[in-house]
């Protein structure tokens, strides 16, 4: 017995000792940093739009590695992936010696911040706002921090330019985002969503209202919301076997987008990342809605 | 002791050792073991600061051997709580979550991630993270709630605690099911990767706090191995022998929610081996308790230790949730335990 609580207290100070010299090298580490800064930098991205704004900027020859939300442009996918941003380890990141990891704000845990800190790894972290003006301000952002200003003016330029194009709905049809996850599990965007503020940026009222985030709908408030346009994602209208799958969802056949067959499907990262995409995405789904 | 006994237990005791300085020696960022040794040599002072990379010295020192600590004391904790639990339930299907300190503890976790954390403006609390301290706090609650519901008269009645352990269970089910329903879409998997366990929090400061809860757990039980010998035999029995069970259950009780308590606060929640590392101990040496105690310690953090350096390397840049683990690892280890040693089972 005597063995194990001293194996149990050598550990504790071992540890102890570790913790208080692990603090004095930091400053040292800092320095370096600076020094590399001035180079060309490696770079991990840890979120789908992030990724695709720094790709527009011309930095996809930096990236070395991504989180799994990172799937456009299709480079991307010959990049070593780290997961879920909710559950990326450290030493992950830290393998692909990267200078740099973009994250966006309220992704990235505490913990996994520190560490990262405390290996001398630049951390960059963006809001992201679901609106034309947050696409346009992440992508200055990133400008800056990239040394690509120029090219983030013309992309922002190029969001203007396809935002110009919108078309006023007189009839302000009714739309309801469906996340869908196999047929049986169907969750509808509601208020404060990325996708109702596509809808509504479109031109669209959303059909789900009264609640906040995704919710399952029962099939009676779907018929009680009576959309006239269904939208999904292309991996969504995957999931419930294409668009007689979707039709089938109980409930859908009722409402005027069931009964005219009106299902917009669009890509997901394309439709809802806020990224240099925004104002093509926008028209696209505003030209679908008029065209109902 | 039997002597077969002694030996397995230092047979353990060197496996785990070599363990440690095995799985420190390996993860996603590569490190040489010469290199680990330079590091730890400067940590000392031994080695001179220009012989070592700066990054790979913190990669080392702040994120993987804290790591690898955490994941032996918690595998430790979880299979000794283990342990006592079915000593004194004298029923092999106890472990920790039969008296609702595992969903207790997720319920927690929900309600700090949908409700708490979003109306916080910092997210640490004395340096710890809310969370760990909110789920600490609902472990550790369940546990000493389900203790005080139990006790009449100064005597505690352990089949009311496992009713109560499934009323809990029960209600924490339903908490958790609510918030589940208002969580949005990033509270959701942060809510699923926290009842799935990861050690990739781990710092020193985790590290220290878990192993001060497993000394005072050790500290208290290791001598009670022989009242736990004597409860074996019945409630009535160990009494009339001499045994003070009060003092022995309000000890076990006391230790687990302290134990567990601290582990799920750091790491989530980790099924299986505070379950089933204390059969594969009994099948292997016999349920005497002076046996089954600290081998249950030192199996469990064997088991953690291996399983989550599988976790961080087998699918390196990224991870596997530690859950998986240890249910791979594990159960057919059991099962074949179980096959191999059918006629001689004895719980």
């Amino acid at each position: 017995m005597k063995r194990i609580f001293s194996a149990v207290i050598a550990l504790a100070l071992f540890a102890t000792a570790c913790n208080s010299s692990s603090t004095k090298e930091k400053t040292a580490e800092e320095n370096t940093l600076e020094t590399a800064a001035q180079e060309q930098q490696y770079i991990v991205s840890l979120n789908g739009t992030l990724t695709e704004v720094l790709y527009a900027l011309g930095k996809g020859d930096q990236i070395v590695g991504t989180d799994v939300t990172s799937v456009y442009p299709k480079e991307t996918s010959e990049l070593p992936k780290l997961g879920h941003v909710n559950h990326i380890q450290a030493e992950g990141i830290i393998s692909l010696q990267p200078d740099v990891v973009y994250a966006l704000e309220n992704e990235l845990s505490p913990e996994l911040q520190e560490q990262l800190k405390s290996t001398g790894i630049e951390l960059q972290l963006y809001p992201l706002d679901y609106s034309l003006e947050g696409a346009k301000n992440l992508i200055n952002a990133l400008g800056k921090s990239a040394n690509a200003e120029e090219k983030a003016s013309e992309l922002i330029a190029k969001i203007d330019e396809d935002a110009a194009q919108l078309k006023t709905l007189e009839n302000q049809p009714k739309a309801l985002f469906i996340y869908a996850r196999g047929v049986g599990n169907l969750l509808v965007a509601g208020e404060n969503t990325q996708m109702d503020a596509m809808i509504k940026m479109a031109g669209a009222k959303n059909a789900a209202e009264g609640f906040e985030g995704f919710k399952p709908l029962t099939p009676e408030a779907l018929v009680a919301a009576n959309p006239d346009a269904i939208i999904m994602f292309d991996s969504g209208k995957h999931s419930v076997q294409s668009e007689e799958g979707t039709l089938s969802i109980p409930g859908i056949e009722e409402t005027t987008a069931g009964k005219n067959n009106n299902i917009i499907t669009m890509e997901g990262l394309y439709l809802a990342g806020f990224g240099p995409r925004v104002g093509s995405a926008m028209v696209e789904l505003n030209n679908a809605l008029a065209n109902l | 002791m039997k002597v077969k006994n002694s030996v397995l237990l230092v047979l353990l005791i060197l496996l785990v050792v070599v363990s440690i300085c095995v799985t420190s020696g390996i993860g996603a960022v590569s490190i040489s073991f010469p290199e680990v040794f330079d590091i730890i040599g400067y940590k000392l002072g031994i080695v001179s600061e220009n012989a070592i990379d700066q990054r790979i010295a913190a990669v080392w020192t702040n994120i993987r051997f804290p790591r690898v600590l955490l994941s032996v004391l918690v595998g430790g904790a979880l299979s000794y709580s283990g342990a006592t639990m079915q000593g004194l339930f004298r029923n092999p299907l106890a472990d920790p979550s039969i008296i609702g300190i595992s969903l207790g503890a997720a319920a927690m976790a929900a309600i700090t991630i949908v409700i708490i954390a979003p109306l916080m403006q910092a997210y640490q609390f004395f340096g710890l993270s809310i969370l760990s301290v909110t789920t600490f706090v609902g472990a550790a609650g369940v546990a000493l709630f389900i203790y005080r519901i139990a006790r009449t008269n100064g005597k505690t009645s352990v089949s009311t605690m496992l009713l109560a352990g499934i009323a809990i269970n029960a209600i924490s089910g339903a908490i958790t099911g609510i918030l589940t329903y208002m969580a949005d879409e990033s509270q959701l998997r942060d809510l699923t990767f926290w009842t799935l366990g990861s050690l990739g929090g781990a710092n020193y400061t985790n590290v220290i706090i878990v192993a001060i809860a497993l000394t005072i757990a050790l500290v208290m039980l290791l001598p009670e191995t022989k009242s736990f010998n004597a409860l074996a035999l019945g409630e009535q029995e160990a009494k009339l022998i001499g045994t003070n069970t009060e003092k022995l259950k309000n000890k076990v009780i006391f230790t687990t929610a302290l134990i567990v308590g601290v582990s799920v606060a750091f790491t989530g929640m980790i099924g299986f081996v505070g379950l089933v590392i204390p059969h594969i101990i009994r099948l292997a040496g016999g349920s005497d308790h002076r046996f089954v105690l600290p081998a249950s310690l030192l199996g469990g953090a064997l088991l953690l230790n291996v399983g989550d350096t599988i976790a961080r390397t087998v699918i390196a840049p990224t991870e596997l949730p530690i859950g998986i683990i240890t249910s791979v690892v594990g159960a057919p280890t059991f099962l074949m335990l179980l096959l191999h040693r059918k006629k001689t089972l004895g719980i």
